[in-house]
């Protein structure tokens, strides 16, 4: 089960990171004649093409183009008589069909603006994960600065940290997050975005890690060696880096994995009520926002791709940190 | 014990004036203001006398004092939006959330805790299949869950897609307006509870299966107790102990939550407020919703904590020390 | 477990049962073409800010109006035509500056006063009171001073106006009228502008619509049940209107309306359907839920503009070209507007050169000059300002190098301005401007254009009076809605002066061709400069439950409660 979680996990991030050789088509480019195109059907011949004029391509995956009849009735048709291969490795992506052939090749329809659903959703894991990593380092690294500083210190130091801590952590967050963002002007260039969310997700998530380390750096204190390296004279802050803060190394993992999820769906949700990326930069929340419409999706429930995709990136990180724990036990024969 | 209760009463109000502050300083410093509401075609006049209605026209310094001097008179402005005292507004939305939050609570208790006795307690292919369940509902977040479930509603129209009540129901007495809500809540109670209801499976199968293995449970079965009764009456007692210690941060979870539910299934309760009000930086209102939220979430681990007191006697000697 | 499981079981149980509900209330008799009784369930967007029409001017407002209130005259909003409504009948002077209007015998209010000439007197003083502020104020005005009235007696008022008028008598369709013995103790007092409030015992908002308030749930719904004291009969003598209540419920979002109006709980939506909605509802139609009516084009048409206020603008070294017309020229002649009408409405919009439309058919003028589309003739016309694209770089500059790069903001959310604006930028890359789009909230971008803080704007402004000389406040340069120059003091160009001369000549002439040879000229001189430039309207759908009889659609809004008193249920 753990393996499987971080087997999934780490496939994520690979398919992320490739997201420019995966996706078919650029994310941006909006096909005007296929606004809401359906999911195009590959097909199967079972015939092998080696020769270099009709392209190299396994044995025969082929599309049908699809031809718009009617922009309003949202209706499109096969054009059986123009098939066109599946090309692989061409034109730096992993498998794509050109516009000249009879081009795009839509795995998951269209949206509104007629841009690739399936491009988007790989390059907006890109900024999903992205933002949700570099919070999640930031919220560790502040909270256990904070934990470590307050459990080493002890006495006021600790006291005032600690309340510090307690308050943050009861501020409603969600609140906290909307009206922070909310008062970034909107009309701001991505990377901003990008680093005000990173910041504000940082700073509302390191509470929980600084309770945990201060407990930790605390009672970790008493210890002999922490004792013995002090009485061999190493400066405060040494013994706090170097000695005592790797205990709580496991503590920080753990919460990583919960603040991981978290951010990707605080991102998911500031965007999805518009208060996150805009709607042009494509990222698993702006994506969903497409959902909004729920009429549509009664139509389209290909739209719910960005879902699942949270869906999966979640329970990998669930399956991963599953305890071992106990054997379940069976009292009743 | 009054000790204890006077100081989180003081932490409260202090994290509630705080918070409320905070928010109205930031909406002032938004761009933009609530005379915009006024559409495109106001004339200067109207805007003026809007932006003076509201404070607007004051340093954030010289609004916050007037707004601070008020509120300890438990006056809170006028709401833009709405055109009445924020204070009405906000305890109607309030208990919107709450009896959500409570539903919610209520039916993730139901569901997780019996789930998490019987996953614990037993192997088995049914234990397995409900383990399944919880792991895939732990990462199903409330914004996806409603989602979905606003569609199944939709398209199947088994219940309603969303609201608290029916639109044309007449006015006709209690008991029928609660049986309207009664149809209403399932949908964004369920959307809110699964994943809670999840994690208090986990953990409650957890720790009833650290229970059983104690000597004390080997120790009831040698003496002949039923295994049903060693189950229920013996290990499940112990077995509350981390149950409790999470039930105030499942309160957190609730609020945060119910924020995005109430918004997809259009639930009229505090986040949903909120979020209009910030949208059209209606000032009051949003510093009114904030302190409210504050006081959900002080009030709500303020509850936490007590369980956690009654259920580990160490935290009642730490505390009352 | 068994505890669980059993309340798992009511829960589903109580579901099923109480699925009916307040479905359909209250049922009136049967039978017949127009049936008597039942209620009717609509959506709005907006919550109610106050009873009060005088006060405020959103849509809600108005919808309000129109079921609680009622006016001397009413001009049909489908056919455009003045009907009497309170007033039976009127005589206007030759050279229309005096009407003398006889009202119905035998009106009364809600509550059971009779209406009279007074009431209508304290109407008007209501409305001009400085205390009030009121935003009717402007629009009820003739020669830019306000109308005086005389009551000589209690079924007849004179009403005189300072200048003639082109509109007349039409003017009085914006007068709701308000009882005098409800509401004289506040004008009085000084507290009339918050009459009527939101918090306001139902009881006492009286009027003489075809309903009467009965309850608000703030943030909820608003229910109306039907006047018994109502003025207006059938054809058949029968008292309107045929419905028992209506219930208005709060929904802020078009989407939230959609659905309700699919699963059935709302019969009405607020405003017409979105070109990407059709789909969804023409399959509700094919299943006998809904029907879908087309109404044909809209009388508003999407604009672009740029801010042309000097004061603000006048430093931005590209302000020397945008305020020239050639440069706007370019811009119509770049833009395809058929693809333009195709991508962004779904094929459901025709080509417009101004911002009056075939949906307006009064004042719509065929032969306003047109820019067919030829990106040559776009270029040259930049070459001839200066601009062209020395670098290479695919962007025109001028000869100090400042380029043709703009920011254009609309709101967020809506589709056809996301894909309008995302036709725009792609054509005008063609000629070498170069846009950035920038989505803004709405209150961020009202929040801008009266600021003259952008570039330039998309955006479709809704006018509610299909007459050129009720919208002065966007034709004149002095106008508080002047969009892309508002409030001047004095014209800023020519030709603005030319068209507030010949607007204030067709406000106060009176006989109906010349005016519409007059506001011609204005169309013809839009048309030369352009400061506002506008693609395609849409065709407006739209959607309503099949059950619902007697329904007259408009192009104005609200689409179907204007004509609320001809509402029934089939059943």
């Amino acid at each position: 089960m753990r393996r499987a979680g971080q087997v999934l996990l780490g496939l994520v991030v690979l398919i992320a990171a490739a997201a420019p050789w995966l996706a078919p088509n650029p994310p941006d480019r909006a096909f005007t004649e296929l606004l809401y195109a359906p999911p195009t059907p590959i097909r199967f011949t079972p015939r092998l093409r080696l020769s270099p004029e009709e392209g190299f391509g396994a044995a025969g995956l082929f599309m049908y183009p699809q031809r718009l009849v009617s922009r309003l009735e949202r209706r499109f048709e096969e054009d059986r008589q123009h098939p066109a291969a599946l090309e692989w490795f061409t034109g730096g992506r992993l498998v794509t069909v050109a516009e000249a052939q009879g081009g795009p090749l839509l795995l998951l329809g269209a949206d509104r603006f007629g841009r690739d659903t399936f491009s988007r959703l790989l390059y907006g894991a890109r900024a999903s994960l992205a933002l949700a990593a570099v919070a999640t380092v930031l919220a560790l690294a502040i909270g256990a600065l904070v934990g470590g500083v307050a459990g080493y210190a002890g006495g006021t130091v600790d006291d005032l940290l600690s309340r510090f801590t307690d308050f943050v952590l009861v501020l409603p967050a969600i609140y906290v997050a909307l009206a922070l963002r909310a008062v970034m002007p909107l009309v701001l260039p991505p990377a901003t975005v990008f680093v005000g969310l990173t910041g504000i997700f940082a700073l509302l998530g390191w509470p929980i890690v600084a309770r945990g380390v201060r407990a930790i750096i605390a009672s970790e204190r008493e210890r002999d060696y922490a004792l013995a390296v002090h009485a061999l004279g190493a400066r405060p802050s040494r013994i706090l880096l170097r000695h005592l803060l790797p205990a709580a190394g496991g503590y920080l993992g753990v919460q990583a994995t919960l603040l991981l999820p978290a951010f990707i769906l605080a991102e998911a949700t500031l965007s999805y009520v518009g208060l996150g990326f805009p709607e042009t930069v494509p990222t698993w929340g702006t994506l969903l926002q497409e959902a909004a419409n729920v009429s549509l999706l009664a139509e389209a429930p290909w739209m719910l791709a960005p879902a699942a995709a949270i869906f999966i990136v979640v329970l990998a990180v669930n399956l991963a940190v599953q305890g071992t724990g106990r054997a379940p036990v069976q009292l009743e024969p | 014990m009054a000790r204890f209760l006077a100081r989180r009463l003081l932490f409260a109000l202090v994290l509630v004036l705080v918070v409320s502050s905070a928010s109205l300083v930031l909406a002032r410093l938004a761009p933009g203001d609530v005379s915009a509401q006024l559409g495109p075609f106001a004339s200067p006049t109207e805007i003026a006398s809007t932006r003076a209605r509201f404070g607007l026209d004051r340093s954030p310094a010289a609004q916050w004092t007037l707004w601070a001097g008020r509120a300890l008179r438990f006056e809170f402005g006028e709401s833009f939006l709405y055109n009445r005292p924020v204070r009405g507004l906000i305890g109607r939305a309030a208990a919107n959330t709450a009896a959500l939050a409570v539903v919610a609570l209520a039916a993730a208790t139901l569901l997780g805790i019996p789930l998490g006795m019987f996953t614990g307690s037993r192997r088995g292919a049914g234990a397995a299949l409900v383990r399944g369940a919880s792991l895939v509902f732990l990462s199903v977040p409330p914004l996806l869950t409603s989602l979905i479930l606003v569609f199944i509603a939709a398209t199947t129209r088994l219940f309603p897609p969303g609201g608290m009540t029916t639109a044309g129901a007449l006015e006709v007495g209690w008991s029928a307006w609660l049986l309207d809500v009664a149809i209403h809540i399932p949908l964004p109670a369920l959307a809110l509870a699964l994943p809670i209801a999840a994690t208090f499976e986990r953990l409650q199968s957890q720790s009833m299966t650290e229970a059983l293995h104690q000597p004390f449970a080997l120790a009831a079965l040698a003496r002949g107790v039923a295994p049903r009764d060693v189950i229920v009456r013996h290990a499940w007692r112990v077995s509350l102990r981390p149950i409790c210690a999470v039930y105030g941060l499942a309160i957190g979870a609730l609020l945060s939550g119910s924020f995005i539910v109430e918004f997809v299934t259009a639930w009229p309760g505090l986040g949903r407020l909120m979020y209009e009000a910030l949208r059209a930086r209606d000032i009051y209102l949003v510093a009114g919703c904030a302190a409210m939220g504050g006081l959900f979430l002080a009030f709500g681990s303020l509850i936490g904590d007590l369980l956690l007191a009654a259920a580990d006697p160490r935290v009642r000697e730490r505390q009352a020390a | 477990m068994l505890v669980t499981a059993g309340l798992l079981a009511a829960f589903v149980l109580v579901m099923r049962l109480g699925r009916d509900l307040g479905r359909d209330g209250v049922s009136g008799g049967g039978g017949g073409p127009a049936a008597r009784g039942g209620q009717i369930v609509a959506s709005i967007r907006g919550e109610p800010r106050t009873f009060n029409r005088y006060v405020a001017q959103d849509q809600t407002s108005e919808a309000l109006s129109l079921l609680l209130q009622a006016r001397l005259v009413r001009i049909n909003r489908a056919t455009f035509e003045l009907e009497p409504w309170l007033a039976e009948k009127w005589e206007s002077s030759p050279d229309g500056r005096t009407h003398t209007i006889h009202l119905r015998p035998g009106l009364t209010w809600s509550d059971g006063t009779p209406l009279t000439s007074a009431d209508v007197l304290f109407s008007l003083r209501a409305i001009y009171d400085p205390k009030v502020e009121s935003v009717l104020a402007d629009s009820l005005t003739a020669g830019g001073q306000p109308l005086r009235a005389a009551a000589p007696d209690a079924q007849t008022v004179v009403v005189t106006f300072a200048a003639p008028s082109g509109r007349g008598v039409r003017l009085l369709d914006g007068l709701p009228i308000l009882p005098k013995h409800k509401l004289e103790a506040a004008l009085t007092a000084g507290t009339f502008a918050s009459a009527y409030n939101t918090t306001t015992p139902p009881a006492d908002v009286v009027g003489a619509g075809p309903f009467v308030l009965r309850e608000y749930q703030p943030g909820q719904r608003v229910v109306l049940d039907r006047n018994p004291r109502y003025w207006r009969k059938a054809p058949d003598g029968s008292p309107l209107p045929y419905l028992d209540r209506i219930v208005l419920q709060i929904v802020p979002e078009q989407n939230a309306e959609l659905l309700r109006i699919q699963s059935g709980e709302t019969d009405l939506t607020s405003t017409e359907l979105r070109p990407e909605d059709y789909v969804p509802i023409r399959r509700a139609e094919e299943e006998g839920r809904l029907r879908l009516i087309e109404l044909g084009v809209g009388p508003d048409a999407d604009a672009l503009w740029f801010c042309l206020k000097p004061e603000v603008k006048g430093k931005d070294p590209r302000f020397a070209f945008v305020q020239r017309p050639e440069f706007r020229r370019a811009i119509s002649y770049a833009v395809d507007r058929e693809a333009f009408a195709e991508t962004v409405f779904l094929s459901a919009a025709v080509p417009v050169w101004g911002p009056i439309t075939p949906g307006n058919p009064n004042w719509f003028w065929p032969d306003i000059p047109r820019y067919p589309h030829d990106d040559d003739r776009a270029r040259m016309l930049l070459r001839e300002i200066g601009l062209e694209d020395r670098n290479g770089n695919g962007v025109v500059e001028d000869a100090a190098g400042t380029e043709a790069r703009f920011t254009v903001i609309t709101q967020r959310g809506i589709g056809w301005y996301e894909r309008g604006t995302a036709v725009v930028r792609d054509e005008l890359a063609g000629i070498g401007i170069a846009l950035e789009i920038a989505p803004l909230e709405l209150g961020a971008l009202i929040q801008r254009l009266q600021a003259c803080d952008y570039d330039a704007m998309y955006y479709r402004p809704v006018f509610n009076d299909l007459d050129p000389a009720a919208n002065l406040d966007f034709w004149l340069s002095s106008g508080s809605s002047h969009f892309w120059n508002m409030s001047q003091k004095t014209p800023a160009t020519d030709w603005e002066r030319r068209i507030d001369t010949l607007m204030l000549e067709q406000a106060a002439e009176l006989n109906p061709d010349r005016r519409i040879m007059q506001f011609r000229l204005v169309q013809q001189i839009m048309a030369e400069n352009l400061p506002v430039l506008h693609f395609a309207a849409p065709r407006m759908y739209y959607a309503h439950s099949a059950r619902l009889q007697g329904v007259v659609p408009s192009v104005l809004r609200p689409p179907v409660l204007w004509n609320a008193d001809g509402l029934s249920v089939s059943q």
